[in-house]
């Protein structure tokens, strides 16, 4: 049980802080409200709405490229870690991981996907 | 670095796969991608054969392993990916061939890792990235809606059956503490008779997940449809390459890892094949599509070849491997002959009077025919002759009986295509003359067809189980 006392105390200092930043705004705060301001944000179209209309294709495609590199992060972070003691092998090693991802990366940026057309 | 070399064939393959993607749009109009992917082919056929010479052995911490059982299958695929590539050579007008051929590269290196595979992990890994080729390559005409339609169907019903293969591990290791196959084997057999729950519940999904990749009843429903929405060529890699590399893993998983559970796995398996080969021999009498009918042919196929392993023997296996290999080469054969008529073979009807107009067309088509029906002095014989004796070896009378009888109902659907290429006036033009590569690889497949008719102990040394 003792590992996850250092975990309790981050979680209770994160609502401890998160929560009196809310609680001094809302009461302390000027409020000035506007319609525009008072609509939820959500990376600039409303979150609640029926699934109609066309939404551009383009943006999966910058979706999947984004997951290209959202992989190679998630390889680099670990091996950044051990680093030293993996030496020369793992650079080789982590070189050719890059260069297969980076194959598809050339591949979709020599066929246009990076043209926002 | 050794353990590198283990894996030689997959590295070439997918080595070549990489360098094809680079270069795709600019070498579209050229024949590149499809002698890089011969090539390819054999390099790593040739390897393979190479590394085992230095004798079998493991690698990767035992998640891979080199043995004869692997080497087999390896060369299968490579002669699979070959010849379907030579096949494809017509149909690639309407399709971007760079990556055509890198997908076909891609998932021949999946088959290939999931035949080399020692640990259920590596297993699943290889069979996801040959699924996962197999989806776009089925959905590759993207003008077709035929072909969106069947690729869409495929990639839901296979992302079902992939989620049934992974619950079935997570089960197995749940119930042993490992996924490497010997050490599974070891839990089981110290476990003695407490049986429980979830490793049945384990097995009986693993055996699913595997038996949607060959295509068995009742996980078939997405074989007639992936079939006759992609291009011939891609449904006859599907054919043969899914349903080799399926067997491959079943003979595997079931010998080596759940050996123990012999009882458990030839009830699963019986069902399997026994529902496999009623289902798909008399759907497909009623079959007018070319595609659609050996889509069941294929089914029923399955149903056959899974017949030697529901003994659990190492002869067993080595009957199932015997199938699987004459299999590839003559269903290689039979879509080769539909993809060299073109439009018009991909229809019943358009076999009518084929004899009269191209006759060695005909007599090719005639000995695939025969071969899938199983008459001498075919390799189709020979392959239902050792699966259906081991069958009663191992005692299960009943099911030798079902299986030598349903293959005279299927001898009805394959003979009308005969009897329409000869008894019939013909109501079409002559098909123009074949690609120099299409009828090299119809002569490869009729070739084995009949050598493998004629000597098949000359295959038996080589069909070792694992």
């Amino acid at each position: 049980m003792n590992e996850y006392i250092g975990i309790a105390v981050s979680l209770v200092l994160a609502g401890v802080i998160s929560g009196a930043m809310v609680l001094l705004g809302s009461t302390l705060g000027k409020k000035n409200p506007s319609s525009e301001k008072l609509a939820p944000f959500e990376c600039g179209k409303d979150p609640f709405t029926l699934p109609m209309g066309r939404f551009a294709i383009k943006f999966y495609l910058i979706g999947i490229l984004f997951i290209l590199f959202d992989v190679e992060l998630v390889f680099l972070y670990p091996w950044a870690v051990v680093y030293r003691s993996l030496g020369i092998t793992g650079l080789v090693e982590l070189g050719i991981f890059l260069g297969v991802l980076m194959a598809g990366f050339v591949y979709a940026w020599d066929n246009g996907a990076l043209n926002w057309r | 670095m050794t353990d590198l070399t283990l894996l030689i064939s997959e590295l070439i393959l997918a080595g070549m796969a990489l360098a094809l993607i680079l270069v795709a749009r600019r070498t579209q109009k050229t024949p590149v991608a499809a002698v890089g992917t011969v090539f390819a082919a054999l390099a790593a056929a040739l390897t393979s054969a190479w590394i085992l010479s230095g004798g079998s052995g493991t690698g990767f911490g035992g998640m891979i392993i080199v043995d004869g059982y692997s080497q087999f299958f390896k060369v299968l695929i490579a002669a699979t990916l070959a010849l379907v590539t030579l096949l494809s050579v017509r149909s690639l007008e309407e399709i971007p061939r760079g990556e055509y051929h890198a997908l076909l590269l891609l998932a021949a290196t999946g088959m290939m890792l999931a035949v080399s595979a020692h640990d259920l992990l590596p297993l699943y890994l290889g069979l996801e990235l040959m699924t996962l080729c197999s989806y776009i390559l089925v959905g590759i005409r993207i003008a077709k809606p035929t072909s969106n339609e069947a690729a869409v169907k495929y990639f839901l019903l296979g992302s079902f059956a992939s989620a049934l293969l992974v619950y079935g591990i997570s089960l197995t290791y749940g119930a042993t503490g490992t996924t490497d196959f010997t050490a599974i084997a070891s839990a089981l057999s110290g476990a003695g008779q407490g049986r429980n729950v979830l490793l049945l519940l384990a097995i009986g999904l693993v055996a699913a997940g595997l038996a949607f990749k060959i295509a068995a009843v009742p996980l078939h429903a997405w074989a007639p449809d992936a079939y006759e929405g992609a291009s011939a060529p891609v449904a006859a890699f599907l054919a043969a390459g899914s349903k080799a590399v399926g067997l491959a893993a079943l003979g595997r998983v079931c010998l080596v890892a759940y050996g123990s559970e012999t009882q458990l796995l030839s009830l699963i398996l019986a069902g399997f094949a026994g529902l496999s080969i009623i289902v798909g021999s008399i759907i497909a009498l009623s079959q007018t599509d070319m595609k659609r009918m050996l889509a069941y042919s294929s089914i029923s196929h399955a149903g056959y070849a899974l017949l030697g392993l529901i003994a659990g023997t190492p002869e067993g296996t080595s009957a199932t491997m015997m199938y699987a290999f004459f299999y590839v080469f003559m269903t290689l054969g039979t879509f080769g002959v539909v993809i060299a008529l073109g439009e018009r073979g991909e229809k019943l009807d358009g076999y009518r009077g084929l004899a009269a107009q191209r006759a060695g067309t005909a007599l090719l088509m005639l000995i695939f025919l025969m071969s899938l029906t199983g008459i001498p002095p075919t390799a189709g014989f020979a392959a239902k002759f050792v699966v259906i004796l081991s069958v009663v070896r191992s005692g299960h009378i009943a099911l030798a009986v079902l299986a030598v009888a349903c293959s005279v109902v299927s001898a009805f659907f394959y003979m009308r295509v005969a009897v329409f290429m000869y008894m019939n006036e013909p109501q079409e033009p002559a098909p123009s003359r074949f690609p120099v590569a299409l009828s090299a690889a119809l002569a490869v497949a009729a070739l084995v067809t009949l050598i493998g008719g004629i000597s098949p102990g000359s295959l038996a040394a080589w069909a070792v189980s694992p």
